[in-house]
């Protein structure tokens, strides 16, 4: 039992976090962040900066050596994912973490001879068509269909709250191929080119300001040499990749970013008032949350610990993914207590605190508490699948 | 990196647990509440023939030198079996300290007799403000002829009734930090007890001390030097009992989840209802987290780090969420674990003595405060960034 990085660890980490300063610098930020992203960067830079990871190697970092991994055990992928969390660079998404892990698992080896290489050097983006206006938390009510037509599926249906979409190479789709099929039978995942025939993208405006869309499928072909894993077997591939993002979104950087924000603004006076990190109750607050942020902190890398053993922790990973996400809304809310009358105030206004950043947080971050497993969904499935309690 | 038990570590882990779940029926646990001992003097035995009082010890005074984590396993096992036992007054508090500060002679004479369960000590600190820093304390040690003369009372004094000696902590000067430990024997002329009756029987007594002499050679450490000494006995304590809570709140939830699957009401196991697998999930969080908090603290004790940080941490954490979880655990059980034959309460009982043992949780965040405001990036630990300051 070690709770600190070893040598060759931190010594990662410190490139990690040079790399990041690097490319991340507050000009880089003053031109290309966009809070009209999902991500909050734009598009054409998300897309540069992931090419970037992929050259510095980062990418493909821990994959096996025999698809041009770097073999680095799931410490070195955490380090990766807290200090970008922290730094809050573009490109820590479904596209790095769990779709080319989920291509290597269920892939056959045609895909993944012309996918990962492109992965590896950051050429390529993804959206998730899992959810559904009628599948969200109920995903296996999926409707969306994929019909056998020769060597093709043609695919039509609609999938909603669809993160990134407009800026994505390939879907990666759930659909129904047994068209008699009932729940999580008869499912198919496949990956389609977003630029086939009788794909379109609708626009939905967030209320945290960005705007999220929707994908239509309109009988898109698709090759059946594009179908992941076995015909109607594809709730077993959505379901290894789903474990695989919730250990990636179970990141500690966020909340220590938030908590170092926080520290640093409390330790500040405005125009001579007293700084309030010297009120006994700010205090108070402020070591509650880092209490929190340290639990965090350490469930994140008891995980990757875990996943560095050989071990398969499965409710743990929702657990993890709970507590990060709940610490992060807990950050949202304490932050704008210990804001005050400077809470509501929008990035750009007059006396706006921290660039406006906690405010815009405070509606960004209520997707938190639904999304890729919402807070009452994850209770569920750690009490379900984690603590056996019946269904 | 390394997150985990190793092989060894979950072998202990597993034996603990084992020993601690049939080591005391239910029923003997209530009665040993109502004694003036509090424990079971059998199984204080049986824990010495296994290693376990004296596991950290130096061989050379019996002990088996395992690390910080292995004595937070065995007390978390002890926690989740409700064990009473003497190891904190006896080892954490007294035995720890008598290696960390006392002379050889000292150890020799007492350390060998505590690994074979044979000799039981105690601490005494506090007293009757429930202070727990050296300002709080008024009890005095002064010279006396060749030796030296104690007077005060002291109180939260654990199973000072069945302890040989105690340890008192006085006051040696008017300096805040001018404070002297000096070994008393049980029946020197001057010591009187009485029992402070407290939750879960915690064995809990004041002590006077009236005109009370001793020998120089009974003074443990240098003269007026030995608040650190009395300091790190507060932080091991802290450590240890947030393990304790660990383990009370381990069993809290065992029993919970095994009654949900059980009871049937409205024709259906009540762990199927979302309100009461919500709660589950919480409490498990909540366990989480402390043990893993816990893991921390006794892990950076052992290397040798201050600690405070990870200490008050994990003393906070606790004291705050198992509490709660053995709450939480009476409210899905309902009516039937506020029967005492139910095994439940003993734990609810448990966990409200432990979270005010050496600092509650208010008491840990303060400590934190005090740390947070004398260096913040200190206290982020060895991962802080530099704090984000551009946006000033």
């Amino acid at each position: 039992m070690n709770f600190n990085l070893n040598r060759e660890e931190a010594a990662f980490r410190d490139e990690v976090r040079t790399f990041l300063r690097r490319e991340l610098t507050p000009e880089v930020f003053a031109k290309h962040r966009d809070t009209g992203e999902q991500g909050m960067w734009t598009p054409e830079f998300t897309k540069a900066f992931r090419r970037k990871l992929g050259a510095a190697g980062y990418l493909g970092m821990g994959w096996p050596k025999e698809y041009g991994g770097g073999g680095r055990s799931r410490i070195y992928q955490a380090i990766l994912w807290d200090e970008m969390e922290y730094h809050r660079a573009p490109g820590l998404d479904r596209s790095m973490t769990y779709i080319p892990n989920a291509v290597m698992t269920f892939g056959s080896d045609a895909q993944k001879a012309a996918l990962l290489p492109k992965i590896n050097r950051g050429e390529i983006s993804w959206f998730v068509g899992y959810s559904e206006p009628e599948a969200g938390s109920d995903l296996a009510n999926l409707k969306t269909r994929a019909l056998a037509d020769g060597d093709d599926f043609i695919i039509s249906g609609q999938k909603a709250f669809s993160s990134d979409a407009h800026m994505a190479d390939y879907a990666w789709l759930a659909a129904r191929t047994d068209p008699n099929s009932q729940r999580h039978r008869g499912i198919t995942m496949f990956m389609v080119d977003m630029k086939s025939p009788g794909v379109s993208i609708a626009k939905h405006p967030t209320l945290a300001g960005w705007t999220h869309h929707s994908v239509h499928f309109d009988n898109v072909r698709v090759p059946k040499s594009m179908m992941v894993g076995e015909l109607d077997q594809g709730w077993k591939v959505l379901m290894g990749a789903i474990d695989f993002e919730r250990a990636a979104l179970a990141s500690p950087g966020l909340v220590n970013y938030q908590f170092d924000r926080l520290l640093a603004w409390s330790a500040q006076s405005r125009d001579g008032s007293d700084r309030p990190i010297d009120d006994a109750v700010v205090q108070d607050e402020l070591v509650r949350l880092a209490i929190e942020a340290e639990g965090t902190r350490i469930m994140s890398y008891w995980l990757a610990s875990l996943h560095a053993r050989g071990q398969h922790p499965q409710h743990e990973t929702s657990l993890a993914l709970l507590v990060k996400r709940e610490t992060a809304r807990l950050f949202d809310e304490k932050g704008m207590e210990l804001l005050g009358p400077y809470a509501p105030l929008r990035t750009g206004a007059p006396h706006a605190q921290l660039d406006g950043e906690v405010e815009i947080e405070y509606r960004d971050h209520l997707y938190f508490q639904f999304a890729a497993g919402g807070f009452d969904i994850t209770r569920n499935v750690v009490a379900t699948r984690g603590l056996g309690l019946p269904r | 990196m390394d997150i985990a038990l190793d092989d060894d570590q979950v072998m202990l882990k597993e034996t603990a647990v084992s020993f601690a779940q049939q080591a005391l029926p239910a029923a003997r646990i209530r009665e040993l509440e109502t004694t003036e001992q509090g424990f079971d003097a059998g199984v204080w035995k049986e824990m010495a023939q296994m290693g376990w009082v004296a596991a950290g010890f130096p061989e050379a005074y019996g002990g088996a030198e395992t690390g910080w984590l292995e004595l937070a396993l065995i007390v978390e096992a002890l926690g989740q079996g409700a064990i009473p036992s003497p190891l904190f007054s006896t080892v954490v508090e007294a035995g720890f300290t008598l290696l960390d500060a006392g002379a050889d002679r000292q150890k020799e004479d007492w350390l060998p007799r505590i690994a074979a369960g044979e000799a039981l000590m105690t601490v005494a600190l506090m007293e009757a403000n429930g202070g727990l820093r050296a300002q709080d304390i008024s009890a005095r040690i002064a010279r006396s002829g060749n030796g030296f003369r104690i007077d005060g009372t002291k109180a939260f004094v654990r199973d000072a009734g069945a302890a040989d000696a105690i340890i008192c902590v006085a006051r040696s000067g008017d300096g805040a930090q001018d404070i002297t430990l000096a070994i008393v024997p049980k029946d020197a002329p001057g010591v009187s007890l009485r029992r402070m009756a407290a939750a879960g029987g915690e064995s809990l007594w004041e002590v006077s001390f009236k005109g009370v002499e001793v020998n120089a050679d009974a003074i443990v450490g240098e003269m007026g030097a030995a608040w650190p000494a009395a300091a790190r006995l507060l932080l091991r304590g802290a450590a240890l009992k947030s393990a304790e809570l660990v383990g009370i709140g381990q069993t809290s939830l065992d029993l919970t989840l095994s009654y949900a699957k059980e009871r049937v009401q409205f024709g259906k196991p009540i762990g199927s209802f979302q309100g009461v697998q919500h709660h589950a999930a919480e409490m498990y969080r909540d366990l989480e987290v402390s043990r893993l908090l816990s893991w921390q603290a006794s892990s950076a004790l052992g290397e040798g780090l201050s600690g405070e940080r990870e200490v008050a941490m994990a003393k906070a954490k606790a004291s705050q969420c198992i509490p709660a979880l053995t709450r939480t655990a009476h409210q899905i059980h309902g009516a039937v674990a506020y029967y005492r034959d139910y095994p439940l309460e003993l734990y609810y009982h448990r966990a409200l003595a432990a979270q005010a043992a050496y600092g509650d949780a208010a008491y840990h965040r303060r400590t934190l405060a005090r740390l947070l405001t004398a260096d913040p990036h200190a206290f982020r630990g060895n991962d802080a960034h530099e704090l984000p300051v551009h946006y000033f």
